[in-house]
């Protein structure tokens, strides 16, 4: 099991703002967050740009040291026990990083092999393995550089792969992937965790893949984790109001004056709104109206084409959560000082 | 100890090198060779009429000014292709998008250095035997050769520049420059440890200065060794020197990259 327990991470930069002015600014990206990783589990870890997404990510595949808080692999400690860690996870990222492009898929998968020292034999095997399963096992001998982008994306995940670590982190393995690569890769992503064990950390932008994949959500804002929880659970805390939709199959002008009258005197503060194109009432309310729009329905005999309540979405609750404040929408931590250096 | 990061990181490099433009490679070798002996012919003959000042035979320990420029050019492109490649190593591998990637392998940095280093000494070897050669007929001579004298000279010389490299690698990676870094040195290095002329015509601070860089004393041990016909036994006190030096400089470069690569990897964004 992974744990990470109060992350804290404190970016300091330095502008040079003129010939001999520096000003340095610390910007704290990531602000005391614990979560927890076990085998067999795909976790999500959302929130807008500029969140702390990838600092997270970069601290837990000791990348970066945390400024303050632990992280604890196994039983091994994340900073002192750093060596031993990183024969035990990976990390994957979008954007057609972390391969050698003048090698091809074969060497990329060979060189790194060599440096985490897998024995020669086993890694022969496993290089063979990881590029038929990526689907890369005919253009082994071709340097990336002449792979298109799904493909070098392709071999990155093999290269991730290429220890057998049990933690995988990804951030954010599907940018900029067409939607039958992308599809793809989730499968990957499912059968690492659900066939092989392995435990996987997913940061996207695409709420459909957390939906597809995730089974336990943290979402970030500023730093710190606002909100957590399985993507069903979140995706309840953006719904304020219950949403009905009816799509007719012609104008009903007696339905019009009922529906309103029953839904007003059921809540008063409901919305209904007609839209004539498409011929479908959408009604906002706090409370579930279902039951009244149908009484309504039969009375007037209305012939619909649809009757149904919209799924409470994901996207939305994230976005809800991390607008929570009104003012600004990225952080940045601006503790400025000017300095004179000699 | 398994070398298997020194030999990887040796066969990559080898690749890649092979891969990109070998031809244009070795026809630039070539012209550099030519450029080399020309200057030091039309130097020695228009400049200096064919004539030293005494005073040259004395410090340089020969009065062959053309081979004593040749030999300086050879190890120099020794210095400067182990300073280029090993330095560079890294700050590539972070232009390149693939310096995270290799940070999280838990490999031996001495072994990834001096794969670098091995490799581009092989094709450096390469590169100076087609000088040489093409120098021959311009009138380079090993007049005083001693084989054992300088075998042990070029190994401790690439030991040292090994060991500056280091230094400048951190530099590089600290300050995100290649350029600037590498020039500057370089050109240092050419005016003031006695490539092309003995350190003795220096003003003397910067005499001294240029005796505290491995790269001076290494000049001098090739020099007495092919040209001089010094033996190994009599350069016993250059040879503990130059190890010296380059110790001082491996420490404290492998601390100094201990720290950049962490800095580094704070850098990057995204
Ligand atoms: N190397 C760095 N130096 C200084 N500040 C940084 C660095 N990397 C990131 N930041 C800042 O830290 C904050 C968090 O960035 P991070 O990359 O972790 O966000 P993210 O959630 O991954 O965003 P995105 O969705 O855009 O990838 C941002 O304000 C960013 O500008
Ligand atoms: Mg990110």
């Amino acid at each position: 099991m992974l744990r990470a327990e109060h992350l804290s991470k404190t970016y300091v930069t330095t502008d040079w703002s003129g010939f001999l002015k520096r000003k340095k600014s610390k910007v704290e990206a990531v602000r005391d967050v614990s979560l927890e990783m076990r085998g067999g589990q795909i976790i999500g870890l959302l929130g807008i740009n500029g969140a702390g997404k990838t600092t997270t990510i970069k601290m837990l595949s000791t990348l970066l040291q945390p400024t303050s808080g632990s992280i604890d692999v196994d039983g091994l400690d994340g900073v002192r026990d750093a060596i031993e860690i990183k024969k035990r996870i990976n990390m994957i990222a979008g954007g057609e990083r972390m391969i050698y492009w003048r090698l091809t898929a074969r060497e990329n998968l060979w060189y790194y092999g060599q440096l985490y020292g897998i024995d020669n034999k086993q890694l022969a095997q496993r290089i063979e393995r990881l590029l038929g399963m990526v689907g890369l096992a005919e253009k082994q001998d071709i340097p990336v550089e002449r792979f298109s982008k799904g493909m070098k994306q392709r071999l990155q995940i093999a290269r991730g792969l290429i220890n057998d670590p049990g933690y995988i982190f990804m951030d954010e393995p599907t940018l900029g992937l067409d939607a039958a690569i992308a599809k793809e890769l989730r499968g990957y992503v499912k059968d690492l965790a659900c066939k092989e064990g392995k435990s996987i950390l997913l940061t996207t932008h695409y709420i459909q893949e957390v939906e597809e994949l995730c089974e336990y959500v943290y979402v970030m804002d500023k730093g710190t984790v606002i909100a957590q929880g399985t993507p069903k659970e979140l995706a309840l805390l953006g719904m304020e109001n219950k949403v009905l939709c009816v799509e007719l199959h012609e104008n009903h002008e007696r339905l019009h004056r009922s529906l309103t009258e029953a839904c007003q005197s059921a809540e008063r503060n409901c919305s209904i709104i007609w839209d004539g194109k498409n011929m479908a009432y959408t009604i906002t309310s706090s409370k579930d109206l279902s039951s009244t729009v149908a009484k309504v329905l039969l009375e007037q005999q209305a012939v619909f084409k649809k009757f149904y309540g919209q799924e409470p979405g994901l996207e939305d609750a994230i976005i809800k959560l991390s607008r929570r404040d009104k003012d600004g929408f990225f952080y940045e931590g601006t503790e400025g000082r000017d300095e004179k250096t000699a | 100890m398994h070398c298997r990061t020194l030999y990887a990181t040796f066969r990559r490099n080898f690749i890649i090198q092979l891969r990109a433009y070998p031809k244009d490679f070795f026809i630039g070798n070539v012209l550099s060779a030519i450029y080399t002996a020309v200057s030091a012919f039309f130097m020695y003959h228009l400049l200096f009429n064919g004539q030293m000042k005494d005073s040259f035979a004395g410090y340089a320990g020969t009065g062959d000014y053309i081979s004593y420029v040749i030999i300086g050019n050879c190890m120099y492109l020794f210095m400067v292709r182990t300073l280029l490649n090993v330095s560079r190593s890294l700050i590539t591998e972070l232009r390149e998008g693939t310096l995270e990637s290799l940070m999280l392998a838990p490999f031996r940095r001495v072994q990834y250095f001096l794969g670098n280093m091995l490799q581009q000494t092989v094709t450096t070897s390469g590169e100076v035997a087609v000088m040489l050669l093409v120098c021959l007929p311009f009138g380079v001579r090993f007049s005083g050769f001693n084989g054992l004298a300088a075998l042990i000279g070029l190994a401790l010389a690439l030991v040292s520049y090994f060991s500056l490299s280091l230094l400048l690698a951190a530099l590089m990676l600290y300050t995100r420059d290649t350029y600037i870094s590498q020039n500057t040195l370089f050109a240092i290095l050419f005016l003031i440890c006695g490539v092309t002329f003995p350190v003795q015509y220096l003003p003397g601070p910067v005499q001294w200065l240029s005796q505290g860089i491995p790269v001076t004393i290494s000049l001098d041990i090739i020099r007495n060794s092919t040209l001089g016909g010094m033996t190994a036994a009599a350069q016993i006190g250059s040879y503990v020197r130059i190890a010296a030096l380059s110790a001082v400089y491996c420490i404290a470069g492998f601390l100094m990259i201990k720290k950049v690569e962490s800095a580094a990897l704070e850098k990057i964004f995204g």
